[in-house]
């Protein structure tokens, strides 16, 4: 298999692929950088993919990432009044349909509600339709975070266009450093994000501290498929098409080359779990999706 | 392993069997004082669920955290770590709590996980801890049908307490089996607007193992304090019966209007009353067919002499 492999010694490469920068080595995909380098060099990859990032996950995922991303919100089914939390949700993708998502359940409960007071009088029932006009969110709210200017400007744009705007928040921050309070977020999300974090530890023990008590960590990312036969596939599929897409769609091959050896050396779903624990998180369980080339992490913060 | 396992057993626990200490947590993780899961010591002292006890790695700052628990959260590195986790109630006990807390939100948003958000909101939880359960709400039906068992259990107990210090009558079986089942359907009168949803949910080939356990379980139990004690396949025929009996009054108590369910009670007792006369029937059946064997045995003797 064509990969540039320069391996650090063991016992580096074990402390980098559990993402704990004992030592001054990490893995910048299948290459060998300190902890500085890496932020840096994360920093610039999605500098610049940001503008094609959307464009490239259809193209690279033949459009199965929104899928994915539907799944992970039927999973959280959120109920009006939750307040999300999504890290690393630079283009909006978790946000967007988080508010779909509850606007939709929010109008059932409508319906519901006036179902029961049939004997309400005209002006009442269009005194109930002016109030809850303003409310069409139920108070839900989702703050996206992301460590990337490009990335959060491409978002509002975003936003902007699709029309959204009611219950959403963009923040600049670090996952390994939230810029939040404890105690503050029903859910916490990060989709196609941990991978890049350069301290997994830590942006765990921050998701755990800005979570309310009961509150749930979702993480959606590329794992490790354990079929041989796929897996024999996806690594052909992974290193011969996808460079090559980026270089064509998005005239940039490195940093989709990144993208596939981050994937490879990201660590594998039981391992992920473990690492969920320790941050204190319960009830940890993963679910693959597409015979682990995609995993859903979730924990609760008990 | 150990969480399926404690699961099929939970089901037993509310029979009062057997009490399993779950700790199924290495010495390690009692490190990490969860914000949540409280001791069972703390259960007697009314502290508020709001003093948030974690772990951080920077000593915590001691002027803005909530009142803390008395025991204090300091981490043990030592093995006393491993023996505070006694203490802490488990996973399963939280899911318990909540679930009890969310039946009283189902008469206005049916046993669905809305009810289980709510009461996790009530526990000072966020909503987001209905994610623990499955999204039809199917535990919360489950653990409300076990614990209308238990209770049942423990009236049915404490009414045998009383026949055998003799401050009681002992009750015709007749009458003890519809005092019983009567009791037991009763318990459902207030969430009976949403109980066909229930039973509809109860029904889906995911719930049927567990559903059925229970179900079974009950009807056992309502023999038992019967007082029977056969050894032979009428053990089987009476559970059937009782459990049809049981299931039909409950259906039509689905769709009774009847002040105080007047007409499912008469039902009942029509019921009750033609699985006695059958009972009467079938021995009085086997007792002519043995009479008749006899007599014709008795005249082919004769016959022959």
């Amino acid at each position: 298999c064509r990969c540039r492999a320069l391996l650090s010694r063991p016992a580096g490469r074990l402390r980098a692929r559990r993402g704990l920068a004992a030592g001054p080595e990490l893995h910048f995909g299948f290459q060998t950088v300190t902890e500085e380098e890496r932020r840096e060099k994360i920093y610039q990859v999605f500098e610049s993919v940001a503008k094609k990032y959307d464009v490239m996950n259809d193209s690279m995922t033949l459009g199965i990432h929104r899928v994915w991303k539907d799944i992970l919100m039927h999973k959280m089914n959120p109920s009006p009044g939750t307040l999300l939390l999504d890290v690393a949700g630079g283009t909006g993708d978790i946000a967007f349909r988080f508010i779909n998502y509850v606007h939709s359940v929010r109008e059932q409960q409508l319906q519901r509600k006036l179902k029961h007071h049939q004997n309400l009088s005209w002006q009442e029932i269009f005194e109930s339709y002016q109030k809850d006009k303003f409310n069409s969110l139920g108070d839900s709210q989702v703050v996206v975070c992301d460590i990337n200017r490009e990335m959060l400007k491409v978002g509002k744009q975003k936003a902007q266009h699709l029309g959204y705007s009611e219950g959403l928040s963009w923040v600049l921050g670090n996952a390994e450093e939230l810029p939040f309070d404890n105690d503050k977020f029903d859910v916490y999300t990060i989709a196609f994000g941990i991978r890049n974090v350069t301290r997994i530890d830590l942006a765990l023990q921050e998701a755990y501290r800005v979570l309310k008590p009961g509150g749930r960590f979702l993480c959606l990312e590329f794992s490790h498929v354990s079929n041989p036969l796929l897996s024999r596939l996806y690594d052909l599929y992974s290193f011969q098409v996808i460079p090559v897409l980026g270089e064509v769609i998005a005239g940039d091959w490195k940093s989709y080359q990144y993208l596939v050896e981050s994937i490879r050396r990201f660590p594998p779903q039981e391992e992920l779990k473990a690492m969920i624990e320790d941050a204190g998180f319960f009830k940890v369980d993963y679910e693959n999706l597409n015979f682990g080339i995609v995993a859903i992490h979730s924990g609760f913060k008990l | 392993a150990a969480a399926g396992g404690l699961r099929r057993a939970g089901w037993r626990l509310w029979r009062g069997r057997a009490v399993v200490r779950c700790q199924h947590y290495p010495p390690l993780r009692a490190v990490q004082a969860s914000a949540t899961l409280r001791r069972a010591s703390d259960e007697h002292k009314k502290e508020p669920l709001t003093s948030s006890s974690q772990q951080h790695f920077d000593p915590p700052p001691a002027g803005d955290q909530p009142e803390q628990e008395p025991q204090g959260p300091r981490p043990s590195y030592t093995g006393q770590g491993g023996q505070e986790s006694e203490d802490y109630e488990s996973e399963e006990q939280l899911q318990h709590r909540i679930l009890t807390a969310a039946l009283e939100f189902v008469p206005e948003h049916g046993w669905t996980a809305e009810a289980i958000a709510e009461g996790a909101k009530t526990l000072g939880l966020s909503v987001a801890a209905a994610g623990m359960f499955h999204s039809d709400g199917s535990e919360l039906i489950l653990h409300f049908v076990s614990e209308c068992n238990s209770k049942l259990s423990e009236l049915l107990e404490k009414e045998q307490k009383l026949v055998q210090l003799g401050e009681a009558e002992k009750k015709p079986m007749d009458e003890f089996l519809r005092h019983a089942v009567e009791a037991r359907l009763r318990m459902l009168i207030p969430y009976i607007e949403k109980w066909p949803q229930a039973l509809s949910v109860l029904l889906l080939p995911r719930n049927i193992p567990s559903s059925l356990n229970l179900l079974t379980s009950m009807i056992d139990d309502i023999w038992h304090y019967a007082g029977d004690q056969s050894t032979d396949f009428n053990w089987y025929t009476r559970r059937a019966v009782l459990t049809g009996i049981y299931n039909t009054t409950e259906l039509v108590m689905m769709q009774d209007s009847s002040p105080d369910f007047e007409d499912t009670w008469r039902f009942l007792e029509n019921r009750v009353a033609d699985a006695m006369t059958m009972s009467n029937t079938a021995s009085q059946v086997q007792s002519t067919g043995e009479a008749v064997v006899q007599g014709l045995m008795g005249a082919a003797v004769t016959v022959s002499n």
